[in-house]
């Protein structure tokens, strides 16, 4: 029983050691789960190690982790967004039809496509705001909806499932060196969508940690009571939320359609649930309140590598998923695990 | 109603300075309570001045009225001279009060300097400057005398007390006028409590002043100026001077409730066992010693409560009365099962039952309405019968599938013994009111049969909720159960009500109980004098300090 406890004053106030301080951070799961798997790939496999191979891996994770910063921000502040991938589709639909079927510049497609997708976002957060109701429901409905118009548009437009010939409107070349080139380092040609990731990662983690729209973030997401009544604007940070994941749709989307030159109409399906897993991999708790941009990034790297290395290994890709899925539960499990020994070990 | 003691100390010589906060006739209702029914309340600047009033007698309610979470529906606040209305938390805390409430307002993922100046952090074009935030969140804790918490670590981290600080450190930021603390001894150790209590007096001597509520009466009694109590949603007495009035005048103001419980007469000779000091003896009523129904003994659980004993006898209606906070409701649930006791027994029928297994209890035949019963107990959303059969599918099922029209029919017959209204087994349990809605619950342990189903009835805060006039049908049903052989075990926050229904008392103060007798052997003053006066421990919630 609690009675006359000599408190043994605030041991919790003192300073922690540095690996317990470490222990607590949310990303810790994920650098130790990308570490193991680098390790793992890297031992078996010599491609898998050398400058094109790491070149390799880190392309499909550059694009995803640049959607799933954006993702787990919004999960930190306590949403989520489903039509997140379908929105990718969209905007490199949009993108597509305008250069490719109607000629119109580059920039002034990107402009229109980065218009439409921040009108989506608003949307999205809009609705959740206003109605309440849970952005797991109100964004299940835009993805829908989102899914149907970008094959209707697209069929009505092109009369096939796919926008095309984009690489031959005004402006394509300038816009495709920012957005989708390969840069020489070494010899190795790296996607230049690695440098935006490593990029867009340093600057959420800064706008996490750094701004008092982070606090915000964390606010809304951890305790919205609190966060309303010392005056934290909570709806206007989730519909900023929602309209920064995508602005990410709006680049990964830019990113494919002129890295690409043609984007199919079903692009982006089930890549939102993709997104989740490297947040939730990354430390992001369903909750909300809890997570960390650099983590998401973690858990698109190691995303990327488990995708690169089961072919380097020549395993069969199509158990890909199985892969994917066992890792979620496994970094999850882990993720609880050291939260854990970071509380008791302070006992 | 007028003729019970609502005195109202006209205020003396304390008027010279205008104060700082005046509310006089303040009224707010609820849907079936008149929860602030004429609240006068002066605070002047640098006072700490103290709440004081029952469970139900209007403080949550008129912290939350000061706070701009409820919103009056009569009277006056004067703030500063100024006629005032807080349509918001965020128009209160504007104006300058800062409420600190039990459940503090902090997010556990920002650090304390962040949390400090949420909502309204020191910055230039939109960017936070962390060193000055971190440097003026250490000025404020060092003003608070607590320099040792660190800015920078995550709020979620911080002992119960620092927490705390961190609450007074935002109202401090905000340059609160007025802070309103309730209950905020209740989750700290007894040390901390000397830490605070210098705390706030350094807060005073700078001109702020305080709303301190507790029940402790030896806190108030060294921290406070000025004591206003309030019963049954008034002002029952003003202004009293915090270190002179005696325990008896405070006890006084705030009994005597002039709300008339009716209760059901006591059976003429009920078969109470004294004082069971060893709790297997017992002496029956008449001739032979009967065997107790209930029997705990040594329960604990470190944290919550400790070497609890007691016995409940068939027919009998036990009562523990204690503070929110004291073991009660914890004890209750690990007798139910819901928590695993970490020394001692349960017994029934001098069978012990498996700890920490609720299935275990129920098929032993102990039912539960629980405190949250919105929450806890019940499906609001599907009709009153299915709720009532919840616990009984087994037997009405009939080759696995539910039978609807007996399962009706059975519901119509217990929920008509304890006249539900409106009768109707259909109606979503939603639309009834708190009473009734405890009958449902009631009404599911019942169905198993009476006697040789339910035995023993754990009942926490079943009035809660309740409006006055079912409360007196509540507790005519709870005592014809006990009547027709059922153990009841009964926890209230309600000292009148413990008294008027049990048959036996127990009182409990922080975890542990302190006290036993037969509920004709005591008053409400006795009982008060238990549950408030004494230590200043507080072990019930300070359990994270334990190893």
């Amino acid at each position: 029983m609690a009675t006359a406890t000599a408190a043994p004053v605030d041991e919790r106030i003192k300073n922690l050691g540095v690996t317990r301080q470490l222990l607590a951070r949310p990303e810790i799961g994920a650098l130790l789960g990308a570490v193991v798997v680098f390790a793992f790939f890297a031992v078996q496999s010599s491609v898998f190690r050398s400058g094109a191979g790491v070149a390799n891996w880190l392309d499909p994770a550059s694009t995803l982790g640049i959607m799933a910063i954006p993702v787990a921000l919004l999960m930190i502040g306590g949403e989520f967004d489903l039509s997140a991938g379908v929105m990718v589709g969209t905007v490199g639909l949009t993108i597509g039809l305008l250069t490719g079927q109607y000629g119109m510049n580059t920039w002034g497609a990107l402009v229109i496509a980065l218009a439409l997708a921040l009108a989506l976002g608003f949307f999205n957060g809009y609705l959740v705001v206003r109605t309440k109701l849970p952005s797991f429901i109100i964004t299940l409905g835009t993805f829908l909806m989102l899914q149907g118009l970008n094959l209707g548009v697209t069929k009505a437009v092109t009369d096939t499932v796919q926008a095309d010939a984009i690489d031959t409107a005004p402006a394509y070349r300038p816009a495709y060196d920012i957005f989708a080139s390969t840069v020489s380092v070494g010899g190795v040609e790296f996607r230049v969508t690695i440098l935006w990731w490593i990029a867009l990662t340093a600057l959420a983690t800064w706008v996490l940690l750094r701004t008092r729209f982070g606090n915000w973030i964390f606010s809304v997401g951890g305790n919205v009571q609190a966060a309303r009544s010392v005056g934290v604007p909570a709806a206007r940070t989730k519909v900023v939320l929602f309209m920064t994941t995508a602005a990410g749709a709006w680049l990964v989307g830019t990113m494919s359609a002129l890295r690409l030159t043609s984007i199919q109409a079903n692009t982006g399906i089930g890549e939102e649930l993709i997104y989740i897993v490297a947040a939730v991999i990354g430390g992001c708790l369903l909750t909300g309140g809890f997570g960390s941009a650099v983590g998401a990034s973690l858990g698109a790297l190691i995303f990327g590598m488990v995708q690169q290395g089961i072919v380097y290994l020549g395993w069969d890709s199509d158990w890909f998923k199985f892969f994917l899925g066992a890792m979620l539960l496994l970094a999850v499990f882990t993720n609880q695990f050291v939260r854990r020994l970071a509380e008791e070990s302070r006992r | 109603m007028d003729d019970a003691a609502t005195v109202s100390t006209p205020t003396p010589a304390v008027e010279q300075a205008a104060p700082l906060l005046r509310l006089s006739a303040v009224v707010k209702t609820f849907p079936g309570v008149r929860a602030l029914d004429g609240v006068d309340l002066d605070v002047a600047a640098g006072e700490v001045h103290c709440l004081l009033g029952q469970n139900g007698a209007g403080k949550s309610t008129l912290i939350k009225v000061l706070a701009g979470v409820h919103r009056p529906d009569a009277g006056d606040i004067v703030w500063d001279g100024q006629p005032v209305t807080f349509p918001s938390p965020q128009a209160s805390m504007r104006a300058g009060i800062a409420t600190i409430y039990q459940e503090l307002d902090l997010v556990d993922d920002l650090t304390v300097a962040e949390n400090v100046f949420l909502g309204h952090e020191p910055r230039t074009a939109g960017f936070v400057h962390r060193g000055p935030g971190a440097r003026r969140t250490r000025e404020i804790l060092a003003q608070l005398g607590h320099p040792e918490i660190p800015p920078g670590r995550l709020v979620g981290k911080l002992p119960a007390a620092a927490k705390q600080v961190v609450s007074m450190g935002r109202a401090l930021s905000r340059r609160a006028r007025l802070l309103v603390m309730d209950e905020p001894s209740a989750v700290l150790a007894h040390d901390e409590v000397a830490n605070l209590f210098r705390v706030i007096r350094g807060l005073t001597a700078g001109g702020i002043a305080v709303v301190y509520i507790s029940h402790r009466l030896e806190e108030i009694r060294e921290i406070g100026d000025r004591v206003t109590v309030l019963k049954d949603g008034r002002t029952s007495a003003a202004n009293l001077p915090a270190a002179t009035t005696s325990t008896r005048e405070l006890v006084g103001y705030m009994t005597g409730r002039s709300i008339e419980y009716v209760f059901p007469p006591r059976p003429p000779a009920p078969p109470v066992p004294q004082r069971p000091t060893e709790p297997t003896v017992s002496q029956g009523s008449v001739a032979a010693p009967v065997a107790p129904l209930l029997e705990v003994s040594g329960l604990g659980r470190s944290g919550e409560f400790a070497d609890v004993s007691l016995t409940v006898h068939s027919g009998e209606i036990v009562g523990i009365a204690g503070l929110v906070g004291s073991g009660r409701s914890e004890l209750l649930e690990t007798v139910y099962g819901a928590r695993r006791a970490h020394s001692g027994s349960v017994r029934l029928d001098g069978r012990v039952l498996r700890p920490g297994s609720v299935r275990a209890a129920v098929r032993a035949g102990i039912g539960m309405a629980p405190e949250e019963r919105k929450s806890q107990a019940l499906l609001l959303g599907e009709p009153v019968y299915r709720n009532v059969t919840l616990a009984t599918f087994g037997r009405l099922a009939r080759a696995g599938f539910t039978d609807a029209a007996r399962e009706r029919a059975e519901a119509a017959r217990v929920t008509g013994e304890l006249r539900l209204v409106p009768a109707d087994v259909r109606r979503p349990v939603r639309t009834l009111s708190g009473g009734n809605q405890q009958k449902v619950v009631l009404a599911r342990w019942l169905l198993r049969g009476g006697c040789a189903g339910t035995r023993l009835l754990l009942l926490d805060e079943p009035t809660r909720g309740v409006d006055v006039g079912a409360r007196a049908e509540l507790y005519g049903v709870i005592r014809r159960l006990a009547d027709d052989g059922v153990g009841v075990l009964l926890v209230s926050s309600e000292v009148p009500e413990v008294l008027g229904l049990a048959d036996r008392v127990l009182v409990m103060r922080e975890g542990r109980v302190i006290h036993e007798a037969a509920a004709s052997d005591l008053d409400e003053h006795a009982v008060l004098d238990l549950v408030m006066a004494g230590s200043l421990l507080s072990g019930a919630q300070a359990e994270g300090d334990l190893s």
